[in-house]
């Protein structure tokens, strides 16, 4: 499933700022931290590894990537944006107050 | 999805709750406190306080983080529903010969289907892993609690068992058994009767419970069920009444009273006994802000009356911790107000 199927056409979400811009921008700031949370995680995690396994040592990770390995990126890097972008949208995702 | 991906998000989400439960909360109330004591009179309900604070920007934020934290935590893109959604194939076959009892034309109410309760989408009923993805979203639904949230049902039986022991137990609203299975534990010699409306709910209770031989899980509507009068010495449910809007809520009360046997005790716990304007202002902008949009009424309900007038007597209404050594009155941290409303079927 992508995000956007529990998006509500009909209940425009709460809101709590003058702005309603602000409650939408958070969205993405809040989602965004979610993001390098999990990603800072992640690559400790896999850091920690190669160091004990011998793999890596300071500097490896730090090269430019070819454009293959880029390329190779795109589906992760949609479902991404979709995350982040969809906080734009000012939708319930569950059916409540509006 | 990954598994590490999707707990290393859910545990910024639950940090992220957990700062705003500790740091921004007591914020909050101090500046109401402030407030309050340069107004020109002392605020003496919940729309006393939301004209103090109305405009505060960190009262905003406190507001905001209490909603769409929750919706990350459900709908986000490293969500419950998409993470469970991605696992469906053996979850589902899990729960394929569940011993529990479906009733799949049981009719679901209007006010079941019109909101998505806690934000969880299309409700805790519509998809067969709603029981699975619930289950999970209550580990992390008292950030203070964390791990010990087990202790919350763990409590509340020893509460109700300090004062006897029952033969005939209907657990009403079940979900996925948190709150039978400690009953079950408990009184081994019982029959345990857990009904709950929604089906994928029961199903995962009742494979959670595997073999034990003093349990059923059955789809039923708490409020309608086809139990016969008289027939449990007790009847609880933890967390439901506040889901029902007044007049069901109070048929719920009804039936309760028809299936206990003249003397049974009926024991729930939920969120009623709250203390200030204060208080009241920020359990009723969470029950607006969670999807569950009865907090207020159930509040605000004369509970002595009501039950008394059901034929109830003894009636007792318990300000309830829900873990060792938290206290009842301090302000240091948002809580929910636990309450256990406790009454006995009179005996005419
Ligand atoms: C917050 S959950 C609590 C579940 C369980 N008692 C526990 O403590 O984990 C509330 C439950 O009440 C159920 N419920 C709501 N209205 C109901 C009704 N009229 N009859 C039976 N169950 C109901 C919901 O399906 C949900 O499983």
């Amino acid at each position: 499933m992508r995000i956007s199927d529990t998006l509500i056409e009909d209940r425009p979400e709460q809101t709590f700022f003058e702005d309603p811009a602000l409650d939408r921008a958070f969205g993405v700031v809040m989602a965004l931290a979610t993001e390098v949370y999990v990603q800072r995680n992640r690559m400790r995690a896999l850091e920690r590894q190669l160091e004990v396994a011998g793999v890596i040592e300071n500097g490896d990770l730090d090269r430019e990537p070819s454009d293959e390995e880029r390329l190779a990126e795109a589906e992760d890097r949609d479902a991404f944006v979709e995350g982040l972008m969809i906080n734009l949208l000012g939708k319930q995702q569950a059916k409540g107050a509006s | 999805m990954d598994d590490r991906s999707f707990v290393a998000a859910q545990d910024f989400l639950l940090a992220s709750k957990t700062f705003w439960t500790k740091r921004l909360y007591p914020e909050i109330r101090q500046t109401y406190e402030d407030a309050a004591e340069k107004a020109a009179s002392k605020p003496q309900d919940p729309a006393d306080v939301a004209a103090l604070l109305d405009g505060d920007t960190l009262y905003r934020y406190f507001s905001w983080l209490e909603r769409h934290l929750q919706r990350f935590k459900y709908a986000g893109r490293y969500g419950l529903v998409p993470y469970h959604d991605e696992r469906r194939a053996e979850l589902s076959a899990s729960l394929r010969n569940t011993s529990a009892e479906l009733a799949p034309d049981l009719e679901m109410p209007n006010y079941y289907q019109r909101v998505d309760i806690h934000q969880h989408p299309g409700g805790v009923w519509s998809d067969e892993l709603d029981g699975y993805v619930y289950e999970r979203g209550a580990r992390s639904t008292t950030p203070l609690m964390g791990a010990a949230h087990a202790d919350l049902h763990h409590r509340f039986t020893e509460l109700v068992a300090s004062r006897g022991e029952p033969e005939n137990i209907l657990d009403m609203g079940c979900g996925f058994g948190k709150s039978t299975h400690p009953f079950c534990r408990k009184f081994p010699a019982a029959q345990v009767e857990a009904i709950d409306l929604s089906g994928p709910c029961v199903s995962l209770g009742a494979h959670n419970a595997g073999e034990a031989p003093n349990v059923r899980f059955r789809q039923m509507n708490a409020y309608d069920t086809d139990y016969d009068d008289n027939s449990f010495d007790l009847v609880t449910s933890t967390m439901v009444i506040h889901e029902l809007p007044p007049t069901e809520m109070k048929q719920f009360f009804a039936e309760a009273a028809r299936v206990l046997a003249p003397g049974g005790r009926m024991a729930h716990l939920d969120f009623y006994a709250i203390d200030g304007p204060f208080a009241r202002f920020i359990h009723y902008g969470h029950g607006r802000r969670n999807n569950e949009p009865f907090m207020e009424p159930l509040a605000e309900m004369d509970m002595q009356a009501s039950l008394a007038e059901l034929g109830f007597t003894n009636i007792e209404v318990i300000p309830f911790q829900e873990a060792e050594g938290l206290s009842l009155t301090s302000h240091d941290a948002w809580r929910f107000p636990w309450t256990v409303i406790y009454a006995e079927k009179a005996v005419d």
